[in-house]
C-alpha cells in the first residue's frame, strides 16, 4: 500500500472528472471575468479591463474592506460557537438516557429545514408584530416593539443566533459520528487509572476528535463565509452595510447590479483568502499528523 | 467518461422527452410561458387563462412556468446568456430594459397594429413602454398598470377620530396620532430595506410637485423640496414607526402590516391580494399624500406586460398567447382578480371596477387632468444599479440619522444626471 | 500514549490488538449529575423548537389571525400549497434527487476519502487542496457557465442533471469528512484480514465499511439534506413547472405580490416534517452497538 499503484487514482478517478467537467470551467470562466468590464446592461463597455477590477476594489471601494471585515468576524465567531455548541450537544446526546434518540432526532432537525424556510421562519420570529418578543411583551418580559435586526446594536448577536439554530446540528452530527470510533477500552483504561470526567475528556475524547474537529471547522468556515441566503433575506446586509459580507456584496454587484466583471474580481479576491487562510490552518492546526 | 457523459446525457434527454409527451404530433404547438411572480396568488390566474387559451387555440399547448419574483432578472439573464429563454414571459418596465438591452426580445409594433389590440392599449401605458427602450419600441405588450398608494387600517382610523390624510402633514399627524409604542402600535410603516429607493422616490415627488425627474439634464431628484420629505419619513422612524422598518424589505413590512401593528404602509395595488386577505374591510386605500403646493405629481410604478423572447420558435403561437393574455376579456380576468389597472380600455366600462374601491380610486388620480406624471428613469442602465444597490444602504443611514436627506439626494442626483448624460450622447 | 493507541501509524503498523468485546459504559454513570445532561438539553431544546412552533402555528391558523395557541385550526394553507401550488410533484423531485445525491456522494466519497485516508500517492495534497478550492467560490458566480455546460450536455429540465450538479458541489466536501473518519478506523484490522488472504477490497467490505455506519449516516444525510435544501439550481436549471423541486415552491410564498406566510409555513411543514421523521429513525445508526450499550447503560 506504501508502493506507488493505480489503486488511489482509480479510486479518485470519478471525483476528478466531475470537478473536471463541472467545476474548472466555470472557476476558470471567474477568473476570466476578474479582468474583464462586463456588464450586459451596458455591453458597449465590456472589454479587457487588465487589474483594474482589483485596483478598484483595493484602492477605492471601503466596502470591500468593511465587508471583508464584516465576514472574518462573522465567519469567527459564527463558526467557534457552533463548534462549542456542537460539541456540548454531541457529547450530551451521545450519554444514556431516557427518551435519547427523540432528543437527538429533534435536536439535530433544524439542519433539515431548508434555506428558504429558516429565513422565512426567522422573519416571522423576530418581526416585532408577529414574533417572539410581541409575545413576550405581553407577558411583560421586555419592550414592545423590540426589533433586534434593525437596532445596530443587536443585529449581529440576532444574526448569529439565527446561524448557530441551523448550524450547529452540523457539528453536533459530525462530531457524534466521530465519537463512536474511540475504543471504548481507552475510556476504561482511564476510569481504572482514576482520571475525572474532565479528565477523560481532554484526554481520550479531544485528542481524538481533533482531526474532525479541523476539519469539520475549516469545511464550515469555507460554507459560512460563503454563504449568502440567510443576511441576505433577513437583514439584507443592512442597516448601512453593517452586516455586508463580501459574498453579500459580491451578490449586489453581480447579480442584483449586473457588474460582473467587478463581482468575479470580488470573488477572486475571497478565493485568495479563503485558500491562504485554509494552507496556513492546515499546516498550524497539524491536520493529520500522527503522534 | 465522454461516453458516460453521453450515456448520462441521452438518458436524461429520454426523460425529458417523456415527461413532456408529445411536442410535434398533428401540427401542435408547444409554448412555454413564465409568469415572473409566481406564486399561490398568481399561479391559477394563468392556469385558468391558459385553459380558455388553448381551448380556443386546440392546436397550441401552453406550458406554464412559475418563477419566485426575488430571482427572475436572474432567472431571464441566465437563460437569456445559455439561449433557453421561453416563448412568452412577464417582464415589467423596471428590468425591461436590461433585456432589451441583451437583445432577447422581438418588437412587437407590427403585430400590436396589424391585430385586435390596436388602439385599445391605455396611451399613458404604450408609452411608457416606449420609453424604456432605446429605440422607442414596444418590446411588451403592456397589461396592467400599478400605482403606488398607501393602504390604511379603516378601524383604526374610525377609533382615533381620524380622516384619512391627503397631504402630508395630515399624513404625519395621523401617523403620530395612531403610535401607541407600548402597545406596540405605529401610525406608519417604511420600507427601509430592499425596494425603499424606488417608494421613497415616489413619496418625494408626490410632495415636491416637481413634474419633470431631469431639467435642462440635471436630475431633479436633490431638489429642496425632495430632500425635505425625505427628512420628514426620517423623522418619523422609530417615533411613528417600528424600529424594525430600517431593514423591512415587503415581506417584513407586510408581516408587520398584515400582523396588525401598523395603521398605514405604502405600497401599491399589487398588494392587494395579500392585505385584504388578511384585513378583510378593515383596510382601505388612498393615493400619496400631496405637498405644501397642492399639485398631484405621480412617479408611475413600473409596467407590467408579456414579451415575446427572439429564441421563441413559435413566434406566431407566442404572440397568440400574448395578445390573447391582454384581450379585454383575459385583462379583465386577469386584472380583477389581481386588483390592478387593466391595460386594455375596453375593460375600463366593466362593472368590476366600479365596485373596487382600490382600483377605482387609482383610475380617478391617474385620469385627472391635473395630474402630472413623471416616469423615473428606469431605461437608464445604472438606473436600479444606483437607486438599489449603491442608495438603499445610504438611505438606512439617513434613517439612523447618520447622514441627511438632501446629502443622501445629491449623491443620488449626482450619478444618475451622469448616467443620463451618458444616454444622451449615445442615443 | 493515548495518540498512539487510536492512531497507529501507517508505516509500522503495530501488532493488531485482539478486538474488544467489553461493553461500553455509559459516562453519566453518577445519577446525581444527571441534570448536567437535562439542563443543557432542555434549554436546548426550547431553542430548537420555538422556531418550528412558530412554523407550525402560522401553518394551521387563519391569514390574518395572531393567536399563539391557534384554535380552531385550519388546513387552507396545506390545500393552497398542494393543491394551487402543485406541492406534490415538488415533493416527488425533491425525493428522487435527494435519493439520488445520497448514493452517488456517499459511494464516491467512501473511494475518494479511502484513497486519501488510506494511501500515500502522487498528488494527493494537490488533490486535496483543489477539492477545497471547489468550495471557494459561490455557486451564484459559476451559474452561467454551468448552465452552458449543462444546455451542451443536455442535462437541463432534468432531475439527473440536478443530481449530476449538486453531487458535483457536494463530493469535495464530503470526501474530506469521510477521508478524516476512514482515518480514524484503525488500520490495523484490515492489514490483518488481509494478511488472512482477503483481497483488500474484501477486507474492506468485511472490516472497515461496518464500522463505518456513523459516517455513512452522517454524510449521506448532510449529502441528502443539501440536495434536499438545494435552491439555486433547481431554479436555474430547470424550466419546467414539474421539474421544480420543493425549495422552489417554497419561495413562491416569499415574492413582492405573493406573501403568503400561511403557504410558507405550511410548505415548511410539508417539506421539514418528512426529514425529521426519516432522521429520527436513522439517527440511530449514528451510534454503534446500541443494542449492546445503551440499554444496559
Amino acid at each position: 500500500m506504501r508502493t506507488r499503484t493505480w489503486a488511489p487514482y482509480a479510486l479518485i478517478a470519478p471525483t476528478l472528472v466531475l470537478m473536471a467537467v463541472f467545476l474548472v470551467y466555470p472557476i476558470g470562466s471567474v477568473v476570466y471575468y476578474s479582468l474583464q468590464r462586463y456588464n450586459v446592461t451596458q455591453p458597449w463597455k465590456n472589454g479587457f479591463a487588465g487589474l483594474d477590477n482589483f485596483k478598484q476594489m483595493l484602492f477605492d471601494d471601503p466596502l470591500f474592506w468593511q465587508s471583508l471585515a464584516f465576514s472574518a468576524k462573522w465567519v469567527f465567531v459564527e463558526v467557534g460557537l457552533q463548534l462549542l455548541l456542537g460539541l456540548i450537544l454531541a457529547l450530551i446526546v451521545n450519554e444514556t438516557f431516557i427518551g435519547r434518540g427523540m432528543a437527538r432526532a429533534l435536536v439535530f432537525s433544524p439542519w433539515a429545514v431548508s434555506g428558504v424556510l429558516t429565513t422565512g421562519i426567522w422573519i416571522l420570529l423576530l418581526n416585532p408584530s408577529t414574533g417572539i418578543f410581541q409575545e413576550l411583551s405581553k407577558l411583560g418580559i421586555g419592550t414592545p416593539g423590540t426589533s433586534v435586526l434593525g437596532n445596530p446594536d443587536t443585529v449581529f448577536d440576532a444574526l448569529v443566533v439565527t446561524e448557530l439554530w441551523r448550524g450547529v446540528p452540523f457539528f453536533a452530527i459530525l462530531l457524534l459520528a466521530d465519537l463512536q470510533s474511540i475504543p471504548k477500552d481507552l475510556y476504561e483504561a482511564a476510569s481504572v487509572d482514576g482520571a475525572s470526567r474532565w479528565r477523560r475528556f481532554t484526554s481520550v475524547t479531544l485528542p481524538h476528535l481533533k482531526d474532525a474537529i479541523i476539519l469539520s471547522t475549516l469545511l464550515r468556515a469555507v460554507w459560512e463565509f460563503n454563504n449568502v441566503d440567510l443576511i441576505y433575506t433577513l437583514t439584507g446586509g443592512g442597516p448601512a452595510n453593517q452586516t455586508t459580507t463580501l459574498p453579500l456584496y459580491v451578490a449586489r454587484q453581480a447579480v442584483d447590479s449586473h457588474n460582473f466583471g467587478y463581482g468575479s474580481a470580488l470573488t477572486i479576491a475571497g478565493f485568495l483568502i479563503l485558500l491562504f487562510f485554509s494552507i496556513l490552518y492546515l499546516r498550524v492546526s497539524k491536520f493529520g499528523s500522527r503522534a | 467518461m465522454r461516453k458516460l457523459l453521453v450515456a448520462v446525457a441521452a438518458a436524461a434527454l429520454a426523460l425529458t422527452a417523456c415527461g413532456s409527451g408529445d411536442t410535434s404530433s398533428g401540427g401542435t404547438a408547444t409554448i412555454t410561458f413564465w409568469d415572473n411572480n409566481g406564486g399561490p396568488a398568481r399561479q391559477p390566474i394563468y392556469e385558468e387563462l391558459i385553459k380558455r387559451f388553448e381551448a380556443a387555440n386546440p392546436d397550441i399547448k401552453v406550458e406554464y412556468v412559475g418563477i419566485p419574483s426575488a430571482s427572475v432578472q436572474q432567472k431571464y439573464d441566465t437563460a437569456i446568456v445559455g439561449g433557453e429563454t421561453p416563448d412568452v414571459g412577464g417582464v415589467t418596465t423596471s428590468y425591461l430594459a436590461h433585456l432589451v438591452g441583451q437583445d432577447a426580445l422581438a418588437p412587437l409594433d407590427d403585430r400590436i397594429s396589424g391585430g385586435p389590440l390596436k388602439d385599445k392599449l391605455l396611451p399613458s401605458l404604450v408609452e411608457t413602454v416606449r420609453q424604456t427602450a432605446p429605440d422607442n419600441k414596444l418590446y411588451i405588450v403592456p397589461s396592467s398598470a400599478n400605482m403606488d398608494l398607501i393602504w390604511y387600517r379603516t378601524d383604526w382610523f374610525k377609533d382615533a377620530g381620524l380622516e384619512p390624510p391627503k397631504t402630508w402633514d395630515e399624513f404625519i399627524t395621523a401617523a403620530t396620532k395612531l403610535t401607541d409604542t407600548a402597545a406596540n402600535k405605529y401610525g406608519y410603516t417604511i420600507r427601509g430595506g430592499a425596494g425603499s429607493v424606488f417608494q421613497l422616490i415616489t413619496e418625494a415627488y408626490a410632495y415636491s410637485g416637481v413634474d419633470s425627474f431631469f431639467k435642462d439634464g440635471k436630475s431633479t431628484l436633490n431638489d429642496k423640496a425632495n430632500a425635505e420629505l425625505v427628512d420628514k419619513v426620517a423623522d418619523l422612524y422609530k417615533k411613528a414607526t417600528p424600529e424594525a422598518d430600517v431593514n423591512n424589505s415587503f415581506t417584513q413590512m407586510i408581516a408587520q402590516f398584515t400582523g396588525g401593528s401598523v395603521a398605514m404602509m405604502h405600497h401599491n395595488l399589487g398588494s392587494y391580494g395579500d392585505v385584504t386577505k388578511a384585513l378583510g374591510d378593515k383596510v382601505a386605500a388612498i393615493p400619496l399624500p400631496v405637498g405644501p403646493s397642492g399639485k398631484r405629481t405621480v412617479v408611475p410604478n413600473p409596467t407590467d406586460g408579456f414579451a415575446v423572447f427572439k429564441n421563441s420558435e413559435n413566434p406566431d403561437a407566442a404572440w397568440k398567447f400574448a395578445e390573447f393574455l391582454t384581450s379585454a376579456e383575459s385583462n379583465s380576468y386577469w386584472n380583477e382578480k389581481v386588483g390592478q389597472i387593466p391595460a386594455n380600455t375596453d375593460v375600463r366600462s366593466e362593472a368590476w371596477i366600479e365596485s373596487n374601491a382600490h382600483v377605482k380610486m387609482a383610475l380617478g388620480v391617474l385620469e385627472d387632468p391635473a395630474t402630472v406624471l413623471v416616469p423615473a428613469p428606469v431605461y437608464l442602465p445604472q438606473y436600479s444599479s444606483i437607486t438599489k444597490t449603491d442608495s438603499e444602504p445610504q438611505y438606512q443611514k439617513v434613517l439612523l440619522g447618520e447622514l441627511t436627506g438632501q446629502q443622501f439626494l445629491d449623491e443620488m442626483a449626482k450619478k444618475l444626471t451622469e448616467a443620463q448624460k451618458e444616454w444622451e450622447d449615445r442615443k | 500514549m493515548t495518540e498512539t493507541l487510536i492512531r497507529p501509524p501507517v508505516d509500522t503498523p503495530p501488532p493488531p490488538r485482539p478486538p474488544t468485546k467489553r461493553r461500553r459504559r455509559a459516562v453519566a454513570e453518577e445519577p446525581g449529575k444527571r441534570w448536567l445532561i437535562h439542563l443543557p438539553l432542555v434549554v436546548y431544546l426550547l431553542f430548537t423548537l420555538i422556531p418550528f412552533y412558530w412554523m407550525l402555528v402560522f401553518a394551521v391558523r387563519p391569514t390574518g389571525s395572531t393567536q399563539l395557541v391557534p384554535w380552531p385550526i385550519t388546513f387552507e394553507h396545506f390545500d393552497t400549497v398542494w393543491n394551487d401550488i402543485g406541492f406534490g410533484i415538488f415533493f416527488y423531485n425533491s425525493v428522487v434527487m435527494g435519493l439520488g445525491v445520497l448514493v452517488f456522494v456517499t459511494v464516491l466519497s467512501v473511494m475518494g476519502g479511502y484513497a486519501l485516508a488510506r494511501f500515500k500517492f502522487r498528488g494527493q495534497k494537490v488533490f486535496l487542496l483543489a477539492m477545497l478550492c471547489t468550495q471557494f467560490i459561490p455557486g451564484a458566480m459559476m451559474l452561467i457557465p454551468l448552465f452552458v455546460i449543462f444546455k451542451s450536455a443536455g442535462l437541463l429540465n432534468s432531475i439527473t442533471g440536478l443530481i449530476i450538479a449538486e453531487v458535483a458541489f457536494q463530493l469535495p466536501l464530503s470526501l474530506i469528512l469521510m477521508s478524516g473518519f476512514i482515518r480514524n478506523i484503525s488500520v490495523e484490522l484490515e492489514e490483518a484480514a488481509m494478511v488472512d488472504g482477503c483481497s483488500r477490497l474484501r477486507a474492506f467490505f468485511a472490516v472497515t465499511l461496518p464500522q463505518l455506519k456513523p459516517a455513512l449516516v452522517a454524510v449521506g444525510s448532510f449529502a441528502f439534506i443539501g440536495a434536499w435544501n438545494q435552491f439555486l439550481f433547481a431554479l436555474m436549471f430547470a424550466s419546467r413547472q414539474d421539474k421544480f423541486t420543493l425549495p422552489v415552491g417554497l419561495s413562491y410564498a416569499l415574492g413582492e405580490f405573493n406573501t403568503d406566510f400561511g403557504a410558507l409555513a405550511a410548505g415548511g411543514v410539508v417539506a421539514a416534517v418528512p426529514v425529521v421523521l426519516v432522521f429520527a429513525v436513522v439517527q440511530r445508526f449514528l451510534v454503534q452497538g446500541l443494542s449492546a450499550g445503551a440499554v444496559k447503560g
